[in-house]
């Protein structure tokens, strides 16, 4: 993935995140507890947490594209 | 017949107090069904404790909240309770939910190479969504509830004497119709969305899924 494309996708991310309510947290297990302000800083600064978080955003869109949610 | 049900409740942050919190629906059900209940809340849920009352009582039926990672899984402020390679023989002959991260991509396997009955959790990081002006009162919080009513669903399930299978079944059920709930109703639902559709899709069972704790000796 080059970084243009890398920098794409961080922006698809953090603009689905910033969907996340305010007064909502997000545990992430041993990773702990996190705002949306959070998981954005995270996914900006590319840390094992935005990782994931990018992780689970693009397969979740791609399980939704093929149809094949659950 | 008296069976006997462990569970651990390590209390030290929001998510291990959302976990013990909802753990209280699965204790008053056991007590209610009869079932001899041990609770390892707070500094009980530690390896020595789990250990001894592992020994002592051979629980048919055991519940681990915490904190985990692919070959282990902790107790209060993170204490190792089960870990691959130095005690998952003592989880042989039970029947177990582990509602943490990742266990049950290796601890999961191996524990039941080393006997386990059965070995219930997710392949990667468990998450859910909360409402942190809840956090003295998680089992109001319905935010959370998306998440973890499906998972006591199991749980439930075990201690009234339904198989693993039946009881995998309906928790998956119970976190596809919050799924679906969730991705059709408005836009600040959708967000849990994502996070409901990747606990199912890391929710593994391995191990005899037909045993249930009516076939096991009390």
């Amino acid at each position: 993935m080059n970084d243009g494309t890398a920098e794409e996708i961080k922006k698809l991310v953090i603009a689905r995140l910033e969907a996340i309510p305010k007064d909502k947290k997000i545990s992430i297990g041993s990773h702990g507890e996190f705002s949306k302000e959070n998981l954005i800083e995270e996914v900006k600064s590319g840390s094992e947490v935005g990782r994931k978080i990018i992780e689970i955003e693009l397969e979740f869109l791609r399980a939704l594209k093929k149809g094949i949610v659950l | 017949m008296s069976f006997t049900y462990l569970v651990t409740r390590p209390e030290y942050d929001d998510t291990t107090h959302y976990l013990s919190d909802w753990s209280k629906e699965t204790i008053k059900l056991a007590e209610n069904q009869g079932l001899k209940v041990l609770d390892l809340q707070r500094e009980k849920a530690n390896k020595n404790e789990f250990e001894g009352k592992m020994e002592k009582f051979s629980p048919v039926l055991v519940m681990i909240n915490g904190h985990g990672d692919i070959d282990s899984v902790t107790g209060h402020k993170n204490q190792i309770l089960v870990k691959v390679g130095l005690n998952e023989g003592i989880l042989k002959s039970k029947i177990v939910y582990a509602l943490s991260c990742k266990s049950a991509k290796i601890l999961g396997p191996r524990s039941v190479q080393a006997g386990a009955l059965n070995y219930t959790g997710y392949k990667d990081d468990f998450i859910f969504v909360y409402e942190p002006e809840l956090i003295s009162r998680p089992l109001s919080d319905k935010t959370a509830g998306l998440f973890l009513k499906p998972s006591n669903i199991l749980i439930e399930s075990l201690i009234k004497g339904n198989s693993v299978r039946e009881s995998f079944e309906k928790s998956k059920n119970a976190l596809k119709k919050n799924f679906n709930l969730a991705i059709s109703t408005s836009e600040s639902d959708s967000t849990t969305a994502r996070f409901l559709w990747w606990n199912l899709r890391n929710f593994s069972s391995y191990g005899d899924l037909d045993t249930s704790i009516r076939q096991l000796p009390n």
